[in-house]
């Protein structure tokens, strides 16, 4: 990594009350810090997104630094406080993704200091050079498409999904979850703009961002049009045309995606494997984890959610069955949010690291807790590469065989619990498994309550691939959570960590209604069947 | 993802102009090469390099071109915005370019003085200029927020300042609330003996003497119509922003209610408390303070004889006074000078002088430090009647034997003394008033190192301290006279502002987006302000709504925001990503 001749790119974020002016200062009193240091100025340093911290780091610079008045003294009064919270956060994830947390730096100067703050570019500076670089991930390459060439495209995503066989019957309009809250959005007339071949709208359709691809429609239509990966198709043409989403969280999420498939990275994910665990490096059975550490990082203001413990549970489950698998710390994204939000050139580069990773692995069955990472493998995957000679299985499914033979019994519970059981998009109708979940929750010894909406007919989180999580899917969580509720069950399982994110935070968050008719525990159903097998 | 107003933006032209700033910017700077570099770059219209914009040459040169090259947008490569910013841009202003499409970069303050190397210095310019050119094209014109000001005043803390910005407030027409801590007006300076320069009494500063018993600078408060005076009275609550804000006082016949157009601060200053440095042995009855020398004298006058000292009503024949007690030391209380303790402990020691022909009085001095008119003859006075100055700082003060030393060090004899001493007086230095503090988070204030308010940066156009000055020792140490001075300037702005009854603020607020709200109300938690509400949305949820007067722009909430409803406008993630990509990316040729 040591370049003797690297020179740094640092980005100081600096408030326009103390870090700005000290800068100022310095500049007015001549004194010298390395022109590295190259400053933006922003109202508070409370302000910074970590979204924007990340993409810089993504695209360029090699440490960043924000500057803001001293702790106790910011001009906004806590903002600076909450800056540092934030940095925080983000030095975790850095961790996890393997980047230097060192990169990210916060200094509390005031407007006076202008030695301070030449000293501490000084320092930075040197301490960044010592790093090296940051992985420089290049913006995704975009073709100078024709507009003959994006017709082209266009119908053959139609022809692919058979988009071309709809009839404009609005079934799809009619049971989309989104559509139901949001009245501007109507999948049928997606379907609609793009059979006209006009391909401005597409340049411009904010519309194909918003469908959650919950994949009801496809489930109702009556001639099989798969609309959810016409909308995908569409959403990778559309980035070509400079029409990109406004992402959730700012894009913090896809831009760490982006570096895990862009970069050589010394990760750190495989901290929650604790002394008690079996895990091998290599072996038959491969355990694919997903971005859970990823997620405990980024939420980590959110305590109850402790993502990882589903990791952690997986491999209790399957050691109670005298498996051993592999877990490894080169494992990527698989890529999921960003073959969903148009990107497919570094969803490739991330298919190729992890199809990789397990083909060193030898496995010859790899087991998914997430919906997400099982449908990206079984059905992206598939489509891209074509020499997956290896079983795909979800933990669900595999449990369920292990009890069969009688490798793996569940003790049976004390108190009798009543549990109700949430059908994930991707495990439910993108996946079809709908029966193993109600079965390890009856082997368990819960007493199972269903839904109004369930199975093929379960109901949408909300957001799929952190895009836009606005008000019509707030009204999706809340109305899900009430269903959950009026079952009279004391928890709702599930298997997917996004629908778990979803709804307990619109669960836990200002509502304009009485919180009991919502208040219902989300829970994870291989942590559940852990617990029980742990005795809790 | 950063890169979805590239479409938009693709019409727009940009007319980039650099400063040589009197080659100020051009002795560091190749602005030629940063020209040469930028000029073919997409919706760059034209380039220009000047030597000073900011002059009326240069402000001339920039209307001729905006009218030349009808550009929309602009970038100005010159000094810091803070400071010079808001004269630059006038002129394309004037010429019809909507400020928030306007640019300043600074390549002067944080680029030209501080990197010596010219190649170095150029490339990073280059970067930061590309930087102001990607962001400019984000930018949206916008229309400044106006917001009215109500025509009264409140003034907090009834001191000389208090009372003569309440006097000014009240004669330009204005109702004021006056309010008072304690049970009397005129704080810490009615209680003095005497002041400089006159030697008078304190009360004198406010135009006569003590011995009049009712004062009346004081009466002219109490008889003012437009003056409403609050004692024994403190603030409850602040509600509201910049123009209308609703106070609710404590007084002690209940609470009173209500609004405000703009503030004063006055909350004045305390006196260190030596207590905390054992070395000064101020648990000992013969070392006081100035302070309570002060009471020593008033009840000499009050009683006639001489100066008595605590212990055995001795007069005391040694005195010596410390210096800098409390100050200049950060380890030893503050690291600020307290800037009047010497002119007062001269004022004291000579007026001991006169009241005990026959004592020595001391003076431990670091620096003599009176920038004041008149100070350099007080000080002469003082020589001449007899006050010893020794320069050099004191080690320690101890008692041994039923008597009082002061260990010193006389640095211009270069000798180590021990004095016996009768009675010794610490000159104490200022800090923050008590309670203070809680004036400071209801009005969102901001204090500097020493826990005085600090003073916006006064380059800064007055509209920024939202209708709230703060003045006098409030604001840091000062004599009684630069007190009033304070007053005066801080009234005639109140002033001005109520008179105007409007005022445009920047429109750097936050924004929430309607489409992608989803009322979780975590906006609303972070808000220091109280500036965003969570208001039904007409579909049984609820939506973010932002109060543009209350709302400061600090951002806070648009982080906070999971679903990037709520941006604040000039900073939203896209427009600052495009700035960054600027400093990452190969610029130009």
């Amino acid at each position: 990594m040591t370049d003797d001749n690297f020179e740094p790119n640092i980005i100081a974020f600096t408030c326009t009350w103390c870090g700005y002016p000290s800068a100022n200062l310095a500049g007015v009193n001549k004194i010298d810090y390395p022109a590295n240091v190259k400053i933006i100025r922003v109202m508070c340093s409370g302000s910074v997104d970590p979204a924007v911290v990340m993409q810089a780091l993504e695209r360029g610079a090699d440490g960043i630094i924000i500057i803001g008045c001293l702790i106790d003294n910011c001009h906004y009064v806590e903002g600076n406080k909450n800056a540092e919270e934030r940095a925080d956060r983000l030095k975790r994830l850095l961790n996890v993704l393997g980047l230097d947390s060192k990169r990210i730096r916060t200094e509390w100067i005031n407007a006076s200091e202008r030695v301070k703050f030449a000293n501490a570019m000084r320092e930075f500076v040197d301490e960044i050079r010592e790093l090296g670089p940051a992985p420089h991930i290049p913006a995704p390459k975009r073709k100078e498409l024709t507009s003959e060439e994006i017709k082209k495209e266009i119908s053959r995503i139609i022809e692919d999904t058979g988009a071309f066989d709809c009839v404009e019957c609005g079934k799809c309009t009619s049971v989309c979850p989104v559509a139901r809250f949001d009245t501007e959005f109507a999948p049928r007339t997606i379907v609609l703009r793009s059979m006209e071949g006009i391909t401005d709208n597409l340049a411009n359709d904010k519309d194909i961002w918003t469908c959650s691809t919950c994949e009801m429609c496809n489930s109702m239509c009556p001639y099989k049009v798969n609309y959810s990966g016409f909308i995908q198709g569409l959403r990778g043409t559309a980035m070509q045309l400079s029409n990109s989403p406004v992402c959730s969280q700012g894009g913090l999420i896809q831009s760490a995606i982006r570096i895990m498939a862009g970069a050589d990275l010394k990760q750190n994910r495989l901290d929650w494997v604790t002394e008690d665990l079996e895990i091998a490096e290599k072996g038959d059975v491969f355990y694919f984890v997903g971005c859970l550490p990823h997620f405990d990082a980024i939420f980590a203001d959110r305590e109850y959610l402790e993502l990882t413990r589903t990791a952690q549970s997986a491999v209790k489950l399957m050691n109670a069955a005298g498996i051993k698998p592999a877990v490894s710390n080169e494992e990527r994204c698989c890529g999921h949010d960003l073959v969903w939000s148009g990107d497919e050139e570094n969803f490739l580069k991330l298919m190729d690291k992890n199809l990789e990773l397990v083909k060193n692995s030898g496995a010859k069955k790899v087991v998914f807790t997430c919906p997400e990472c099982i449908r990206t493998f079984e059905m992206d995957y598939k489509d891209f590469a074509e020499d997956i000679d290896f079983e795909i299985v979800h933990i669900s499914d595999l449990l369920v065989q292990l009890i069969d033979e009688g490798k793996l019994s569940l003790p049976s519970m004390a108190d009798e619990i009543i549990a109700t059981y949430h059908d994930s998009c991707r495990l439910g109708r993108h996946m079809g498994i709908y029966d193993s979940p109600r079965s390890l929750i009856e082997s368990a010894g819960m007493k199972l309550v269903e839904m109004e909406n369930t199975r093929e007919k379960s109901a949408c989180c909300g957001v799929s691939a952190w895009l836009s999580c606005n008000s019509a899917a707030m009204r999706m969580q809340l109305e899900r959570l009430e269903e959950a509720k009026k079952t009279g069950a004391e928890v709702m399982l599930t298997f997917c960590p996004k629908c778990r994110i979803h709804l307990s935070c619109a669960a836990n968050e200002e509502l304009p209604f009485d919180r009991e008719r919502v208040n219902i525990i989300t829970k994870d159903l291989t942590v559940a069947l852990a617990e029980l097998l742990e005795g809790k | 993802m950063a890169d979805n107003t590239d479409n938009d933006s693709a019409k727009s032209s940009i007319g980039l102009y650099l400063c040589r700033c009197n080659g100020e910017i051009s002795k560091y700077i190749d602005l030629d090469r940063i020209a040469d570099n930028l000029k073919s770059i997409e919706n760059v219209k034209v380039v220009g390099i000047h030597d000073a914009l900011c002059s009326r040459e240069g402000q001339t040169f920039l209307k001729e071109e905006k009218e030349k090259h009808g550009f929309e947008r602009a970038v100005i490569g010159a000094c810091s915005p803070n400071i010079q910013g808001i004269i630059v841009g006038k002129a394309l202003e004037e010429k019809g370019l909507n400020k928030y499409l306007f640019e300043q970069v600074n390549i002067r303050e944080q680029c030209a003085w501080v990197h010596p190397d010219i190649d170095k210095a150029t490339a990073k310019a280059l970067a930061l200029i590309n930087g102001g050119l990607r962001r400019v094209l984000t930018l949206e014109p916008m229309e400044d927020v106006e917001i009215s000001i109500l025509p009264s005043a409140l003034v907090i803390g009834g001191g000389v300042t208090g009372m003569q910005a309440a006097l000014d407030i009240a004669a330009a027409g204005f109702k004021v609330y006056l309010l008072e801590r304690t049970e009397e007006l005129g704080g810490r300076a009615y209680k003095l003996s005497m002041t400089f320069p006159t030697h008078n009494c304190g009360i004198c500063c406010m135009q006569y003497c003590k011995e009049c018993v009712f004062t009346p600078k004081i009466e002219d408060v109490l008889q003012d119509e437009k003056i409403e005076v609050m004692l024994n009275s403190e603030i409850e609550s602040i509600e509201g922003g910049f123009g209308n804000r609703h106070i609710t006082v404590k007084a002690p016949d209940g609470p009173r209610e209500f609004d405000v157009g703009t503030i004063i601060v006055a909350t004045g200053s305390k006196t260190f408390d030596p207590s905390d440095l054992p070395e000064l042995n101020y648990s000992s009855p013969d070392v006081i303070t100035t302070v309570e020398l002060e009471q020593l004298i008033v009840k000499q006058r009050e009683k006639g004889g001489s100066i008595e000292r605590p212990s055995d009503g001795k007069v005391p024949k040694t005195i010596n006074f410390i210096q800098c007690v409390g100050s200049r030391d950060r380890a030893k209380g503050n690291l600020h000078c307290s800037l009047v303790c010497c002119t007062y402990a001269i004022g004291q020691a000579r007026e001991l002088v006169k009241l005990i022909p026959d004592a020595t009085v001391y003076i431990h001095y670091i620096d003599l430090r009176g920038p004041y008119r008149g100070f350099e003859e007080f000080y002469d006075a003082a020589k001449q009647e007899g006050v010893q100055f020794v320069r050099g700082r004191i080690s320690k003060i101890y008692s041994t034997g039923g008597k009082l030393f002061v260990r010193a060090e006389d640095t211009d004899a270069g000798a180590l003394l021990e004095i016996e001493s009768d009675l010794v007086v610490l000159s104490v230095g200022q800090e923050p008033a008590q309670g203070s503090e809680k004036i400071v988070e209801m009005l969102h204030l901001q204090t500097d190192i020493d826990e005085f308010i600090k003073d916006i940066n006064p380059m800064f156009p007055p509209e920024f301290r939202r209708g709230i000055y703060a003045a006098g020792c409030a604001q840091g140490p000062k004599g009684i006279r630069y007190s009033i001075d304070d007053a005066k300037s801080a009234a005639s702005e109140v002033i001005r502002l109520m008179r105007d009854g409007t005022v445009k603020m920047p429109r750097i607020t936050a924004k929430a987006d309607e489409f992608r709200c989803r009322g979780c109300g975590r906006c609303v938690d972070v808000c220091q302000f109280d500036a965003i509400t969570l208001i039904e949305d007409g579909k049984g949820g609820q939506i973010a709504k932002v109060d543009e007067v209350r709302c400061e722009g600090c951002g806070t909430c648009t982080v906070a925001c999971c679903n990037k409803a709520m941006t604040i406008i000039g900073y939203a993630i896209p427009q600052v990503i495009a700035n960054v990509m600027g400093l990452v990316e190969e610029a130009g040729q």
